[in-house]
């Protein structure tokens, strides 16, 4: 079992999401940053598509009271097993009476913590991620708490693993992103469009206060909409990473708790890049550049055999 | 049909560009024709008012492999039986306590709250897409004698069971949650069940008539 001594700002049960319902509204709520997700996965010899915590903010710390392999991956954590350092991207062993305990973060916003195990949650509808406005999956369908108990079945300790540094995630801000054309693109004047494409000072955004699950507000130049255009749509389905755009021009980034929107979308943020969507925090800067969509493809595909080459041989 | 690319892993079909009956009725025709085909490549489907959006697993196919295949099995689609669109009767308290925004809705339409909650509840409604929120069934067509534009700024919380319209179109909440739309009561009836099968009550297509209770 683990204890919850502090949550961190916000922290939840995931997993890599739940699908084939998006029918009805029933969204993803997959983990955000997948590489480091399933590298936390990994690393303690779980399957790959297993609960973990994903937490946001320092301050975590959480007790054990059974000796087990875990790990950390994610954003760039300096983290404490007592008072000995652990490396994230690298499994520890923990023993029963030791605290884990995330002092700071220093790049990137999320992380991920997993145990050799069965993380004991509630799995819905397939899958165990937390979907916390429908309040259900994970761990009671609500972030975690001060006090909360979460039983490991099965706990054990195995060899030590690592992901090797070439490649984990670069983070570190301005982020740049790279976007595919959405549906009303052509809703936004010339000026607004080519100053993505050049990706000049027109593209620069800053991250809002306003970044939760559900998706990030970004600050800076209107978008402009042309004369005379609706600056909404009627309600049509959306993928995670769509760029909505409200009537006040500035973009929002969907991420994976909604399945229908109703603002011009704008664009897509390439897969490639929707793990770093994790890590965008408040005043961090962005900057827009728009590809096509074979190079988006091959960016993707880059990415995976990335993911691959992160595990042994 | 009008097919077209949403990012790498998403097919847009687009049916129409206005919310009406008939291309409901196709959406919805091919909505259950795609899902009875049970395609592995798919992992999901989201009708909605004018259009289908497919996810598609892109490690098993192409983008332009998949379009052919779609394309290929539209050829079939007159062979799947779809399933009668189901009615629902939703008992609802309008006003009060329960529909904080009656006042403004009689006040925007001249109207009296009986002759608001007469209109709203003397119309049978077809469900266009459910969404948003799980469950949520986004519902038209409104009379327009009971016409209200969206809140400016969104309430942070209604409760469950929240009955609100916007512009034309009429739904209910099925989770305590934000909302943008003009709150004129509430039911008791439960939308989404994440314990049983199917988990949602609404489905695109079903029809809903408000009795007043």
């Amino acid at each position: 079992m683990i204890e919850i001594i502090n949550p961190g700002w916000f922290s939840i049960v995931v997993d890599s999401g739940r699908y084939g319902y998006a029918d009805v509204g029933i969204p993803a709520s997959a983990a955000l940053d997948h590489f480091s997700y399933s590298m936390a996965n990994y690393l303690v010899g779980n399957e790959m598509d297993g609960p973990v915590l994903e937490v946001t903010g320092s301050g975590f710390s959480l007790k054990f009271d059974v000796d087990v392999t875990c790990a950390v991956t994610g954003a760039e954590v300096i983290a404490y097993l007592d008072d000995r350092s652990v490396m994230p991207w690298r499994s520890f062993t923990a023993r029963a009476g030791n605290t884990l305990r995330v002092k700071e973060v220093l790049e990137g916003f999320r992380y991920y913590i997993g145990f050799s195990g069965v993380m004991e949650a509630d799995r819905v509808i397939n899958s165990f991620s937390t979907n916390i406005e429908c309040r259900f999956g994970g761990y009671r369908g609500r972030p975690l708490l001060k006090g909360d108990r979460i039983e490991l079945n099965s706990a054990r300790i195995i060899g030590e693993r690592f992901i090797p540094e070439d490649v984990l995630p670069s983070l570190s801000p301005p982020y740049i992103l790279r976007i595919l054309e959405g549906p009303e693109m052509g809703r936004f004047t010339e000026d607004t469009v080519a100053g993505l494409i050049e990706g000049g000072a027109q593209s620069w955004y800053t991250v809002s206060a306003k970044v939760n699950r559900t998706g990030i507000r970004l600050e800076g130049n209107p978008l402009v909409f042309k004369k005379g255009v609706d600056t909404t749509i009627i309600s049509e389905g959306i993928l995670p990473g769509t760029i909505q755009v409200p009537g006040d021009g500035l973009p929002i980034i969907t991420l994976y708790e909604r399945t229908i929107g109703g603002y011009a979308r704008l664009a897509l943020v390439a897969k490639a890049d929707h793990d770093l969507l994790a890590h965008l925090k408040p005043k961090d800067k962005v900057i827009f550049t728009i590809i096509g969509v074979e190079e988006a493809e091959r960016l993707w595909n880059r990415k995976i055999e990335h993911f691959y080459r992160a595990l042994p041989q | 049909m009008e097919f077209s690319r949403y990012g790498e892993d998403g097919v847009r079909i687009v049916f129409g560009d206005t919310i009406d009956l008939e291309v409901n009725k196709l959406i919805r025709k091919y909505y259950f024709f795609l899902k009875a085909l049970g395609l592995k490549e798919v992992i999901d489907i989201i009708p909605s008012f004018t259009s289908c959006l497919i996810r598609f697993d892109r490690r098993r196919i192409s983008f332009s492999d998949f379009l052919l295949l779609l394309k290929d099995k539209a050829k079939d689609i007159d062979t799947v039986r779809v399933p009668e669109p189901r009615s629902h009767e939703i008992p609802v308290r309008y006003g009060g306590e329960y529909g904080p925004d009656m006042k403004f809705v009689c006040s925007y339409a001249g109207l009296t709250e009986a002759e608001v909650v007469e209109i709203h509840a003397s119309t049978i409604y077809t469900v266009f897409a459910v969404g948003f929120l799980p469950g949520f069934p986004y519902m038209g067509i409104l009379d327009k004698r009971i016409y209200a534009p969206r809140l400016e700024t969104p309430r942070l919380k209604v409760p469950e069971g929240s009955v609100g319209l916007a512009q034309l179109q009429t739904g209910i909440y099925p989770f305590e949650s934000p909302a943008g739309w003009r709150i004129i009561g509430k039911t008791d009836v439960c939308l989404f069940d994440n314990k049983k099968k199917p988990h949602s009550l609404f489905r695109i297509g079903d029809t809903v008539r408000f009795v007043a209770t």
